[in-house]
């Protein structure tokens, strides 16, 4: 019996293998060399020493928990409240979950293209519309270092389909008898969705935050479309910095960064975990 | 379900799990489509055929160059059929790209190099460092005739510090600045402008008309008018060649901090688009050929790819003109002269350099060389024969320039083909806090010389 179950998890096992644990350990591993394609040598610590001194390092650091804290402090309570509401039901709640749901599925290439021409300050939707209410409707949001972030954070806080999603499924999954016995005790709407179907979002909303929180810190594709990490990295994050050093030949600093990435998703999961007690039965 | 029967059934998931992945093991070992020499293995078959790779010769609807090679590779195909036969490699980083010097340098260290494919000279500096470029000097000092057909200067920058010729110049262009001669008229300039100071007071004039005096991108364009301003002055030009390598501070040269300053004002005049920090060319063409702005720098190709097509506003080619860059005082005008792209080739093998070296040959020829600049608007990198020159109808502008450019007092490289590998990205980066006021001259030029010249990561 033993033998066919080992066997059985061998390709489960093999493509772990080559695709995670082979990646996994060459990147750790080189992240303590000197490593550009055409060199290598074992240089200890100096990658990281080179990374603490960089202030542009740091710049990227900072934007990239700066991304993660507007996904878990707006997007996730925003699709939380969302999913409360349209859980109720109210009219239209159908029509309103897909076109909620609907820039979730658009790829983050697209999504940058398009808010690269919103927020173009010549012939921009934002700048026109602000104009066009009497207000100052010539600034460049996404070249000017005072709303370069927040430009950029603009474009995704508010994709909620996703945490909308996730709670709806979940509420639907909390038993009616619990309402029903809070409403005989004269509980109103508002109580019980305050006392009741929030704290049992409790490991939906962890795993939400979880989720995006993961995503934010591996964040590319949007910020590159966008700006490239500009202005004066004012955008950049911590994989763009490592797409950098990645161009320039520095594959071993790359690594290095790489592995501060992984280490801060390390921390995250079981900060996260912890916190929100995720996989505990909220009954 | 019985025990003996679930261990069977077991045994025989994991028989066949094995299977799958040992298949898709193997299938991915017997992929060779992406390889450039598995593709060139068979360097003969039985027809005793020689065949070579290229990475830049597939079809395009959007980059003329890279159509243009689709062609001349398959009119080579015809004429030397049965001796040799260029292979078409599809290569998602065949145009220009901030990743295509990337993709070649992992293809040189795993021995994989095209047979032939194209770089500009800020590429081959890097990549010859991986040993796998052939050196055409050889070929050229055994061809006297066809080396003596090329332009002076022609091989300049692609030439390595040893005098190793790494690559076959693809065209030889002068780079000007278009312009609307209809809104210089109505702001009262029958010529365009001799002078910097003159080129202020006409943006001025069209910035009271509500008009963008020159459209930028951040980049490229951005990059033209920076290296302009640099090239017109005493030194700009010799600062342009060898101080943008060789220096640790490029804040040092007068030159280039007048140039800098003068740029950035012209942003802060509002002479310049708003949008002119994105680094996507589309934002400086956009305002020229919608007649919003009145003029953009840019190459001969500009004309084929933009000026031509359906988005121009009509008639805007018929009111075009295209000059040298104004000097910093009269008579001091200059133009950018660059070799662009050029053919290199990663193969050793004799037979397949034999059809290399033919090929080259084959696309600097007259015939071809007309051909490719009637398809593409750039220039041969050639002498041509004036009145075979004349019969191709040449784009008029483009060749005006060369002329202009030939007479002019300076001409001098782009920093983007021939400055250090780290400049674009750096001067992305930096350009819009600089122009913004979010730092000084000095402190802008220190970190851009810093930026370029070590990496890109800060």
């Amino acid at each position: 019996m033993r033998g066919p179950v080992m066997v059985s998890l061998l390709p489960g096992i093999t493509l772990f293998g080559i695709f995670f644990l082979v990646p996994f350990f060459v990147l750790v591993a080189t992240a303590f060399a000197r490593w550009g394609g055409l060199d290598f040598a074992w240089v200890g610590l100096d990658n990281y020493q080179r990374m603490f001194d960089d202030p542009v390092f740091f710049k990227a650091f900072g934007n990239t928990l700066f991304y993660a804290a507007a996904s878990m402090f707006i997007q996730v309570p925003l699709g939380v409240a969302v999913g409360m509401v349209l859980a109720l039901r109210p009219r239209g709640w159908r029509a309103l979950r897909t076109i909620i749901f609907v820039p979730f599925v658009i790829s983050g290439a697209a999504y940058a293209v398009i808010f690269s021409m919103f927020y173009n300050p010549r012939s921009g939707l934002l700048n026109n519309v602000l104009g066009a209410l009497g207000l100052s409707g010539d600034r460049d949001w996404l070249f000017d270092t005072a709303t370069a972030r927040w430009a950029v954070a603009g474009t995704f806080v508010f994709i909620i389909g996703f945490v909308v999603v996730l709670v709806m499924a979940e509420i639907a999954s909390i038993p009616n008898e619990i309402y029903e016995a809070a409403s005989v005790d004269g509980a109103t709407t508002w109580q019980q969705l305050t006392r009741i179907t929030l704290p049992l979002l409790r490991n939906v909303i962890g795993t939400a935050i979880l989720v995006r929180l993961l995503v934010d810190i591996g964040m590319f594709d949007l910020v590159f479309i966008l700006t490239a990490g500009g202005p004066d990295d004012a955008t950049a994050t911590l994989a763009l910095y490592a797409y950098r050093a990645y161009l320039n030949g520095e594959w071993g600093y790359a690594n290095a960064v790489g592995s501060v990435i992984l280490a801060v998703g390390l921390v995250l999961i079981v900060t996260v975990r912890r916190a929100f007690r995720i996989g505990e039965r909220a009954l | 379900m019985s025990k003996s029967r679930m261990t069977t059934t077991t045994a025989t998931v994991a028989i066949a799990s094995a299977a799958a992945v040992m298949a898709g093991v193997a299938g991915c070992g017997s992929d060779g489509g992406s390889s450039a020499s598995d593709s060139s293995a068979d360097t003969s078959g039985d027809s005793g055929e020689i065949v070579i790779t290229c990475a830049t010769c597939q079809e395009s609807p959007t980059d003329p160059f890279l159509q243009y090679n689709y062609e001349a590779a398959q009119r080579f195909n015809e004429e030397f059929a049965g001796t040799y036969r260029v292979e078409t490699i599809e290569n998602a980083n065949a145009g220009s790209s901030d990743d295509r010097l990337q993709y070649y340098q992992r293809l040189a260290l795993a021995d994989d190099l095209p047979d032939l494919f194209q770089l500009n000279s800020g590429e081959i500096k890097a990549l010859q460092e991986t040993g796998r470029l052939h050196d055409f000097a050889s070929t050229l000092e055994n061809d006297d005739e066809w080396a003596a057909t090329f332009h002076d200067q022609a091989f300049d920058a692609l030439m390595g510090a040893g005098g190793e010729i790494w690559a076959i110049p693809q065209q030889r262009d002068a780079i000007g600045i278009y312009y609307n001669t209809e809104l210089l008229e109505n702001a009262g300039f029958a010529e365009f402008p001799a002078t910097w100071d003159e080129f202020e007071d006409l943006a001025a004039e069209l910035r009271s008309q509500d008009k963008v005096a020159i459209a930028m991108d951040g980049d490229w364009a951005t990059m033209l008018m920076w290296v302009n301003l640099i090239g017109t002055q005493p030194g700009g030009a010799e600062f342009l060649r060898e101080g943008i390598v060789g220096s640790d501070n490029w804040g040092d040269d007068p030159t280039v901090v007048q140039a800098t300053e003068r740029l950035r004002d012209w942003h802060v005049e509002g002479y310049v688009n708003a949008d002119a920090f994105s680094g996507e060319f589309q934002n400086a063409a956009a305002p020229y050929l919608t007649e919003e702005a009145a003029m953009v720098a840019n190459g001969p190709w500009f004309v084929n790819t933009n000026l031509k097509t359906d988005s121009a506003a009509p008639g805007l080619y018929e009111k075009t003109g295209y000059a040298a860059a104004p000097g910093w005082s009269e008579g001091d005008r200059g133009a950018v002269v660059v070799s662009g792209a050029g053919w290199v080739s990663g193969t050793t093998d004799e037979q397949k350099l034999e059809a290399v070296e033919t090929f080259v040959k084959f696309v600097s020829s007259e015939d071809e060389v007309l051909r490719q600049a009637t398809a593409t608007g750039a220039n041969p990198p050639v002498q041509v024969d004036a009145a075979a020159a004349e019969e191709a109808d040449l784009e008029p502008l483009a060749t005006g320039l060369i002329e202009e450019a030939a007479e002019s007092t300076y001409r001098y490289p782009h920093v983007r083909v021939h400055g250090p590998a780290g400049f674009g990205a750096a001067w992305k980066n930096l350009w819009p806090a600089y122009v913004k006021g979010e730092m000084a001259t000095d402190e802008f030029l220190q970190r851009l010389t810093d930026d370029a010249m070590s990496d890109q990561t800060g």
